[in-house]
Formats: structure tokens, C-alpha cells, sequence
């Protein structure tokens, strides 16, 4: 892989975005953030990552979930369907409790599924696998 | 004149034609839409499609009983009043058809004024039993989303300090992490701080909303109440180069709970503090007037928008704007200040100008010497 990859943060908790940026950046990630969803779709268009870490839940509300549904479906972010993302929750306890993993929900199902805090090991591995199948 | 679509419906089971015929007139003057049958095994389907209000079933019918109708009106929905008429008013049958879960009976004959006063009854009480379990399910609603959003407060923070505590960890000394790592221990600690916070105000919220607390009359001296705050804010006040001034009139004392009072203005002047602006300041002034005292708490701060003021002493409701966006708070302050405000009797309000500032003004009970003599 000749190009670094880029990784978007889309949360609105300013300590988890330094944590990670910082697990990332050390592992050699270029990081972006966005503090909401709005803001997120922005970065999507000005700087597109490779991956998006998306967490469900901002200001109280599941905009999460409309992220999703917008860069999947909305005409302007056509260009940037293939992007994966996975989706960060702190309220589910496990991907399988989660409504963005239910069957009924394919249209904002994310390509992955993540509990906060995130486990280290596992995140690192899901990005290698992430990155390298988008770069392929 | 009602539209036929809002008219409440009644179904009405007689085994006899007369019996039916003068009750659909009856009520059907009185704007009910009414529906007959003659047994209970097509009432039953009749109060299953047409999901009446109100039932007037007769006791004794040939096949399916009165009692057998009643529980099975009840099995399609509880909360349908039934009204039983019974041929023989003995005591007996009436009661064994209320202890079926029977709203009221009527014994034959009767008239029509009897049948209308009785059924109007009946619809007064389910109306109230609708509406007594549409409090309950709002209750029900606004304690989930309270647990909820408290979870939510705190997991968001805990979820933060475990992030950076892992980072920490993983990274061990890699030079990336050297410099930032006093950085991160700092802002744990303060999540932390504001998570202790968060926890004793929602418990001081609930203390004043469990029964007993908030009712002691003391004897509260305000100018002693706010020169003990002035002394714990005066270096954060002066750190954020905000001056702290008081007027209070002599013998300025409410009527009021200590603990209470204390927490309320606690409250009042930390905010009027944290929203300041440099070389501003908070001025907390009282008045005396037919057996009030009138406490204002002033800032020249921020200023709350318009259009928040409705919310703002709503529990969790916070500013959330460019001028707030470094603050950080539970939401809970002002929703604690109304609550224990309102336990001793008083009113809180506030007017706010952008960019001006904000004037909370709190109206307690005064402290009069003969409550001293009656104590």
C-alpha cells in the first residue's frame, strides 16, 4: 500500500477523538474528525478516508444512523459509497443487542460493528482488514 | 351537534325485542350510536368489531348468561363499562354481577332518565380510568428516558477516561504518547470531577423530590449564606477575573430550609461565574416586600437566548451554542433551583439579554419573629 490511510472520526466527545487519533496516528493512520454528523459529511467531501469510525449517538440523538443512510443513498455521496464504516456505540452492549445490526435495518447497516471503549487489539485488526480490502 | 365518528358507541344485549328497541331510543336521543343483539354470542362478536365505550347487557337471556358475557366483554377489552339489567332485583344476582367486574346495575323497570344518568356515570369513569393510565404511561415514558440520559451522561465520560487509560497502556512509552501523556491524565481527571458532580446533584435532585425533605422553617440569614459562597467561589472568580459584590438590607433572614437555601444559591452564583465574561461581575441583591424577600443573583455574562428560556430549568436541558461550547455542566443546576424553590414556597425567574447577561431573581418567604414564638 503506497498511500497512508486516512481515517475519519465522527464523534462528538473531543477525549475519545484525541485517544484515538493518537492510537492511530501511531500506528501510522492519517487521522481526520468531525464533532458531529453534519460536520462529518463535510470532511467526507473536502478529504475522503478511507474508512469512517462512526459513533451512533451524538447530542442525545441517533444521528449516526442518518450519517449512514446519507452516504449510502443521498445522490451527492455517490461518489463515496464504498466507504466503509464502522459504527461506535456505548449504549449496546454487544453488536448482536444493536438495532444497526438487526436485519430490519439493512439500508443503515454499517460494515462493522464496535463497543466503546474500543478494544485496541481488535479495532487495529478490523482497520488492517478495512483498509487493505478498500485499497485492493 | 357531535359528528357520528366522535359519538361514543353502546352495545346494547337483550333477549328482548321491546327491552332492546326502548333503549336504542333512549340513548340514541342522547347522542349515543347504539347497536343491538339478542344473545351474548353475537353481542360478543358485535363488542368485538364495533369496540364499544359502554355495554348494557341483561342478566337473565337464554343460552350465554349475563355474568358469562360480562368476563368475556372484559377478555375483548377491561376497560369497558358494563351495565347489567336485571329482571329480578334481588341483591344477590346485582352483586354477584358487580363482583364480575360489573360498572353499576339497573333493576327493571326502570326509567329513561335512570338508564341516561347510569350510562352517562359509566362514561365519566372509564373516561377517567383512560386518562388515569395515559398519566401513568407518561410517567412511565419520562422515567425511562430519565435513566436513559443519565446512563448516556455518565457512560459518554467513563467511556472517555477508559479510551485514554487504554491508549496509555497500549502505547507504553512510545515517544508519541511522552508528551501528551500529563495532557490526557489532566482530562481524565476532570471528567472524573464533572462525573462526581453529575452524581451529587442528581442525588440532591432526588432528595428534594422524596417526601420530607425541604420542609424545615429555619431561621436562614442571607447575608451569612451568600458571604460563605463568595468565600468558596472568590478564587475562581478571580481566576476568571470576575468581581463578586453584595447588597443585602439588614435583617435579610427567609423562612426556608438551610441546607436548601444554601444549594439553591450555590447554584445561582457558580453559573453566574462560569457564564461571565473577564473583568465582569455578579451582583446578588434582596429586598423586602409584604413578607417576601426578593433575591437578585445578576451577571454580565453571556446571556441565555430566547428562545431557550422556557427549557432552562428543565433537568438536562443545557445551552448548547458557540458561547457555551467550552463550559461543561450537568443540566441539572437549575432544575435543582426551581425544585427546591418551589419545596419552600417560592417563585424563580430569569430575563437575559445576549451578550448583557442574565438577572435570576428568587422570591422566598420572609422570616417573621413570630415564628420564632410559635416554634
Amino acid at each position: 500500500m503506497s498511500v497512508v490511510p486516512k481515517v475519519l472520526i465522527v464523534d462528538d466527545d473531543q477525549d475519545f477523538r484525541a485517544s484515538v487519533r493518537a492510537l492511530l496516528e501511531s500506528h501510522g493512520y492519517r487521522v481526520l474528525e468531525a464533532e458531529s454528523g453534519h460536520e462529518g459529511l463535510r470532511k467526507v467531501a473536502d478529504d475522503t478516508p478511507d474508512v469512517i469510525l462512526l459513533d451512533i449517538m451524538m447530542e442525545s440523538s441517533v444521528e449516526g444512523y442518518g450519517i449512514t443512510h446519507s452516504l449510502r443513498y443521498r445522490d451527492e455521496f455517490a461518489a463515496y459509497r464504498g466507504i466503509p464504516i464502522i459504527m461506535v456505540s456505548s449504549i449496546e452492549k454487544s453488536p448482536d443487542d444493536s438495532y444497526a445490526m438487526s436485519p430490519e435495518v439493512e439500508m443503515i447497516r454499517p460494515d462493522a460493528y464496535l463497543t466503546k471503549p474500543l478494544d485496541i487489539d481488535k479495532f487495529l485488526k478490523l482497520l488492517r482488514e478495512v483498509t487493505s480490502s478498500a485499497h485492493v | 351537534m357531535s359528528s357520528p365518528a366522535e359519538r361514543e358507541t353502546i352495545v346494547v344485549i337483550d333477549d328482548d325485542y321491546a327491552m332492546r328497541l326502548s333503549c336504542r331510543k333512549i340513548l340514541e336521543k342522547s347522542g349515543f350510536n347504539v347497536e343491538t343483539f339478542e344473545d351474548g354470542v353475537q353481542g360478543l362478536e358485535g363488542v368485538a368489531r364495533l369496540k364499544p365505550g359502554l355495554v348494557v347487557v341483561d342478566l337473565k337471556m337464554p343460552g350465554m348468561s349475563g355474568l358469562e358475557v360480562i368476563g368475556r366483554v372484559h377478555a375483548i377489552d377491561p376497560d369497558i363499562i358494563l351495565v347489567v339489567i336485571t329482571g329480578y332485583a334481588t341483591i344477590d344476582t346485582a352483586v354477584e354481577a358487580m363482583k364480575t367486574g360489573a360498572y353499576d346495575f339497573l333493576p327493571k323497570p326502570f326509567a329513561p332518565d335512570e338508564l341516561r344518568l347510569i350510562v352517562n356515570r359509566g362514561f365519566e369513569r372509564r373516561r377517567l380510568v383512560l386518562e388515569g393510565r395515559q398519566y401513568e404511561v407518561e410517567r412511565a415514558l419520562l422515567k425511562r428516558r430519565f435513566i436513559t440520559f443519565v446512563s448516556h451522561q455518565l457512560q459518554t465520560p467513563l467511556v472517555a477516561v477508559h479510551q485514554y487509560l487504554d491508549v496509555l497502556k497500549h502505547l507504553g512509552d512510545h515517544p508519541d504518547v511522552a508528551e501528551k501523556r500529563e495532557e490526557w491524565i489532566h482530562r481524565c481527571l476532570q471528567r472524573i470531577e464533572a462525573m462526581q458532580v453529575m452524581v451529587k446533584e442528581w442525588l440532591e435532585l432526588s432528595a428534594v423530590e422524596s417526601e420530607g425533605f425541604a420542609r424545615s422553617r429555619d431561621r436562614v440569614d442571607l447575608k451569612v449564606v451568600i458571604a460563605d459562597i463568595f468565600a468558596a467561589y472568590q478564587p475562581h472568580a478571580e481566576a476568571a477575573q470576575v468581581s463578586l459584590e453584595s447588597d443585602l438590607p439588614d435583617g435579610c433572614s427567609v423562612a426556608g430550609d438551610r441546607h436548601c437555601v444554601a444549594v439553591l444559591f450555590d447554584n445561582l452564583i457558580a453559573n453566574a461565574v462560569k457564564y461571565n465574561r473577564p473583568g465582569g461581575k455578579v451582583t446578588v441583591g434582596a429586598e423586602i416586600q409584604s413578607g417576601e424577600v426578593r433575591i437578585s443573583v445578576a451577571d454580565t455574562g453571556i446571556g441565555i437566548p430566547e428562545k431557550y428560556i422556557p427549557f432552562l430549568f428543565d433537568e438536562f436541558f443545557r445551552v448548547r451554542d458557540e458561547a457555551t461550547r467550552n463550559t461543561s455542566g450537568s443540566g441539572l443546576g437549575l432544575a435543582i433551583c426551581r425544585k427546591v424553590t418551589a419545596e419552600m414556597g417560592g417563585q424563580i425567574t430569569v430575563e437575559s439579554k445576549v451578550e448583557e447577561g442574565s438577572v435570576f431573581r428568587v422570591s422566598l418567604p420572609a422570616w417573621r419573629q413570630k415564628e420564632s414564638n410559635a416554634a
